[in-house]
């Protein structure tokens, strides 16, 4: 028989999950079309806007596009440099992390303070009609909440993806709803992890009655149909339209799965002999959660939470076709197609894209997520 | 066995005090309901309440009451099955559910079977044909389905074969024709089918993904079984081999499956009962919620965390009896 | 003379891609008469498992490949006769018992219910089926019978299971019974029953045994003779006694010694040398 020698590579846990995850076919594509969607949605004023890029009149230049933004949308654009500059920097960071925290921390809190106190240029114009020597329009010159005379216009080359009732672009709408669908998937599955990690991990970690309890605690969530449960909150509370209410409603829900998970991976590990070792020499017990248990278990929470993000975007969009998410005139994949419902007979264009929208959206999320935890464990699969 | 049951009966006590805890607190947070008190609100979509309709509500939630003896009187009132009086028509909650669970009751319970009927031989043939062609296409549609939106795809499906401007197959909207008293017995049960088609397949297909896919992981496993090498050495041939001695052990894992799609079948039934305008308990839900009838939708909520706890007290014990490995621990 | 009764011949089985195989076995060929008791002995890995499920084609393919050679069982190649032909010898001819009781028993039928089918399946003119299985039951040892009919897998004995696989594989009267590594998976003191019960049913029914083991100290006493497997080739045979008395291989040699005999004072268990084999 023909022996093969085992082949020993210093290739990290990390280093091994990317090689196998890359393997996968389903999940490259998916996290590159994840990645596209958070360039679309970051890029969205630039490329949906009614303002010109670049105008110039009389021999003055000037740049509309910049005076006309939102402070939620400096908001968007300052994030992803910020998270790129941190990226670049990982490895000086990783050694001061704390002033690296500090420093992410206050440059968030400074942006946010100087948004709150700026007022947006409200500039009802546009300026495709404007004439000007030189102009540099985005590829779709609409705004997302512009009115038009062009209503139920079916896609052509002057609106992609035809315009709405009122005359609005569904492209331009479809662009900036990307914004809110990400965002809202975002971090209700920050506060969906958050707590699902703190209280999984107690469970797992203590046992005992604080097990039990948790346990039950989870239970009882799950017995509430999730969308149900957000619907009741949200009507009860008349919070619609409100996004960070329906993101902290979405995280209060959702975190049950989490949970679990953290729950068996600590249940797993802390009989293991490094946790045991870890105790032995005296080590604190948010030293060996945070030290030797959380890190080991954070492939499958990765896992959890990329379903997650696909699950919340669905629940947004379904909330929002119920007409108890966001709203028009805040664009919104759901909105669209809730408002699609009165046409159906011949606007076939305001339901088909929004939903291509949500089903690409959710798919890639699902194959990243499946690819995910493919590499992270074999034990694990589903293929 | 008798000792697993009683002891899993015993379980669900916290969280049957957990469940009406917290929709107690949501009843007791309620701006509308904390309204009511003051003097004020209690509009009910747009209708002013009568003084007396408003103490019939703060009698119902016990809002003058302390917490803890109005938590006490809200659980008794709802093991008597009074969950109030709409504050819309005034009608007992209970009567308006009764009259609706039936209807969705039927539509959820035949996605349910129908998913489990589609999926179980389609997460088999996968497991059998593993990494060949036919497994591929069939787990990617599966991924595919899985990912739409039952929104969307009930507008897509009405668009494209109920009306709109392409095939016109099937009816768009309702539970039956204006004119379905004129057809007789048959004909009216053809055109009730007719009208209950599209409903259901948009809530069974995605069901039937998920629940395919775990068939053909379980049937996986099973396959790499050793007893499946012993039957074939028995000489018995491959069908039986498959069908008897490696389906009965896949099945077993897919028995509780129905757990994690019921609640998601009840979210789903309030989506396309709206978009269907099918009189059930899912279209009441969003009606409810749309005129702020806080009582009525108290009243779904509650019956649906009952009925997801009860599925879960059926998967348990029917996973014991099904199994013989549970049977004798 | 007649066709041997079974007759292997330069059999060779590859698992793995076909530019850089693995050669599970790799050529073997040997002989088996009827009445015989053969014992395959070798370390994990060395294709003696593969060589008993190759007998009745038991391997799955993929992933394995028959790349060469023949098996012939009565005088026709079972390597090449047809399915439903195949099956007909499956059980009815050549019965196996493999080495974990707990995982070849199918948890969720009774222990009756799985002799049943293979009566029925081989020898449908028994009328009295239960009956059958009870006296099967009773042949290779379990108490009262027909009390444990009804009885799941589970809730017997790892000794118990194994005595209802032998039970199974006897049902149907074999000529050929091939037991792969039947003891393996049990306890010393059960691997000691079972062997005497197997050598009990050999001489009582003089049936043929082919015995897949990798401990020599189950040979000794049981086969006439052996065949000493590595790496996918057969490095000895012959009778029993003589491989025992004066192993000619270097492989054989290292296997015999790991084997701790009674009596005998050792610091620590003997490890192969490959290097030296090789």
């Amino acid at each position: 028989m023909s022996t093969n020698p085992p082949v020993i590579t210093n290739e990290t846990y990390a280093h091994r999950v990317a090689r196998r995850f890359q393997a996968d076919a389903f999940a490259r594509n998916g996290l590159r079309m994840v990645i596209f969607l958070f360039i679309l949605a970051t890029l969205a004023p630039f490329l949906a806007n009614s303002h010109a890029l670049i105008r110039v009149t009389d021999g003055q230049t000037s740049f509309p596009i910049f005076l006309s933004l939102d402070p939620i949308e400096w908001r968007f654009l300052i994030y992803v440099p910020l998270g790129g500059v941190v990226y670049l920097l990982r490895r000086r960071l990783l050694t001061h992390w704390r002033i690296a925290l500090c420093l992410v921390v206050a440059v968030i809190a400074l942006v946010e303070i100087v948004l709150a106190y700026s007022h947006p240029i409200n500039d009802p114009t546009n300026d495709r009609d404007r004439a000007a020597s030189f102009k540099l329009l985005p590829p779709i010159p609409y705004s997302p909440i512009e009115t038009t005379r062009d209503q139920f216009a079916p896609p052509s080359w002057k609106h992609p993806c035809g315009t709405d009732s009122t005359g609005r672009d569904i492209a331009a709408r479809m662009l900036h709803g990307a914004r809110t669908s990400l965002s809202i998937g975002f971090v209700s599955q920050s506060i969906a992890l958050f707590i699902g990690i703190v209280l999984g991990g107690l469970a797992g970690y203590y046992r005992g009655w604080t097990d039990i309890a948790v346990c039950r605690f989870i239970e009882i969530m799950d017995c509430f149909p999730s969308l149900l449960l957000i619907l009741v909150i949200i009507g009860i509370f008349e919070s619609q339209n409100n996004m960070f209410v329906i993101m902290a409603v979405i995280g209060f829900t959702s975190w049950t799965g989490v949970a679990r998970l953290v729950r068996a991976e600590f249940l797993r590990l802390s009989v293991q002999p490094f946790t045991l070792a870890a105790q032995a020499i005296g080590a604190t017990d948010l030293r060996v959660i945070l030290r030797h248990l959380l890190p080991n278990s954070l492939g499958p929470i990765l896992v959890v939470g990329t379903f997650g993000v696909a699950s919340a975007i669905l629940i947004e969009s379904s909330l929002s076709f119920l007409g108890f998410g966001m709203q028009a005139p805040t664009p919104s994949w759901g909105d669209i197609l809730n408002e699609s419902r009165r046409y159906i007979d011949f606007a076939w264009w305001l339901a088909f894209f929004p939903g291509l929208a949500i089903l690409i959206t959710i798919m890639s999320y699902n194959f990243v997520g499946e690819g995910l935890r493919d590499a992270v464990d074999p034990r694990l699969r589903l293929k | 066995m008798t000792t697993y049951i009683l002891r899993r009966l015993l379980l669900i006590i916290p969280t049957l005090f957990g469940i009406t805890l917290l929709t107690f607190l949501l009843v007791r947070l309620a701006p509308g309901n904390a309204a009511l008190l003051k003097g004020g609100g209690g509009e009910g979509g747009g209708r002013a309440m009568t003084a007396e309709q408003r103490l019939a509500t703060i009698k119902l939630y016990g809002l003058d009451k302390p917490p803890l003896v109005a938590y006490v009187d809200w659980v008794g009132r709802i093991a008597r099955l009074d969950l109030g009086e709409s504050w819309i028509d005034h009608r007992s909650v209970t009567a308006k559910i009764g009259e609706r669970i039936g209807l969705t009751a039927s539509i959820a319970g035949s996605a349910l079977v129908l998913s489990y009927l589609i999926a179980i031989p389609l997460g088999v043939t996968a497991a059998l044909r593993r990494g060949q062609g036919i497994d591929r296409v069939l787990t990617f549609i599966l991924f595919l389905l899985y990912s739409i939106p039952n929104f969307a795809a009930a507008l897509l499906l009405i668009l494209f074969v109920a009306g709109g401007d392409y095939l016109n197959l099937l009816p768009m909207y309702g539970i039956n024709s204006i004119n379905a008293s004129e057809m007789g017995t048959w004909g009216w049960i053809w055109d009730r089918i007719l009208h209950m088609i599209l409903p259901v397949v948009c809530l069974t297909y995605a069901s039937l993904a998920s629940i395919s896919r775990y068939a053909r992981v379980s049937m996986l496993e099973v396959l790499g079984q050793d007893f499946l090498r012993t039957a074939r050495a028995k000489g018995l041939s491959e069908r039986v081999v498959i069908l008897r001695h490696a389906l009965r052990n896949a099945l077993i894992p897919l028995i509780t499956i129905f757990t994690l799609e019921l609640p998601v079948l009840i979210g789903g039934s309030v989506i396309i009962e709206t978009i269907f305008s099918l009189p059930g308990m899912g279209q009441l839900m969003l009606q409810s919620l749309e005129n702020r009838d806080n009582p009525t939708i108290m009243g779904i909520t509650v019956l649906a965390a009952l009925v997801t706890l009860g599925s879960y007290l059926i998967a348990d014990i029917l996973y014991v009896v099904v199994d013989p490995r549970m049977k004798y621990e | 003379m007649s066709a041997p009764f079974l007759h292997v011949e330069n059999l060779g089985i590859q698992f793995g891609p076909t530019d850089n195989p693995l050669k599970a076995v790799d050529g073997i060929s040997f002989d088996l008469a009827a009445g015989e008791t053969l014992a395959v002995v070798g370390e994990s890995g060395s294709g003696k498992s593969v060589t008993a499920l190759a007998l009745t084609r038991l391997l799955a393919t993929p992933p394995a490949r028959y790349v060469s050679g023949k098996i012939e069982f009565e005088g026709r190649n079972m390597l090449t006769i047809p399915e439903d032909e195949l099956r007909k010898v499956r059980g009815k001819q050549i019965a196996y018992i493999f080495q974990e009781p707990s995982s070849s028993l199918n948890p969720v039928f009774t222990i009756g219910f799985q002799i049943q089918e293979a009566i029925e399946l081989h020898r449908p003119e028994v009328r009295d089926v239960r009956g059958e299985i009870v006296c099967a039951l009773e042949r290779v040892g379990i108490r009262q019978p027909a009390e444990r009919l009804g009885d799941y897998p589970h809730q017997l004995s790892g000794g118990m299971q194994q005595r209802v696989m032998i039970a199974m594989a006897l049902a149907c009267q074999p000529k050929l019974l091939v037991a792969d590594e039947p003891t393996t998976a049990l306890d010393v003191t059960i691997q000691k029953q079972i062997m005497d019960l197997l050598k009990e049913l050999k001489q009582t029914s003089n049936m043929t045994v082919l015995l897949i083991t990798h401990n020599f100290g189950l040979v000794a006493d049981f086969a006439d003779r052996v065949l000493v497997m590595f790496r996918g080739r057969i490095v000895e045979s012959g009778p029993t006694a003589e491989v025992l008395r004066n192993p000619q291989h270097p492989y054989t040699r290292a296997l015999i010694e790991c084997v701790p005999k009674l009596g005998q004072k050792q610091r620590r268990l003997k490890v192969i040398d490959y290097a030296g084999i090789e």
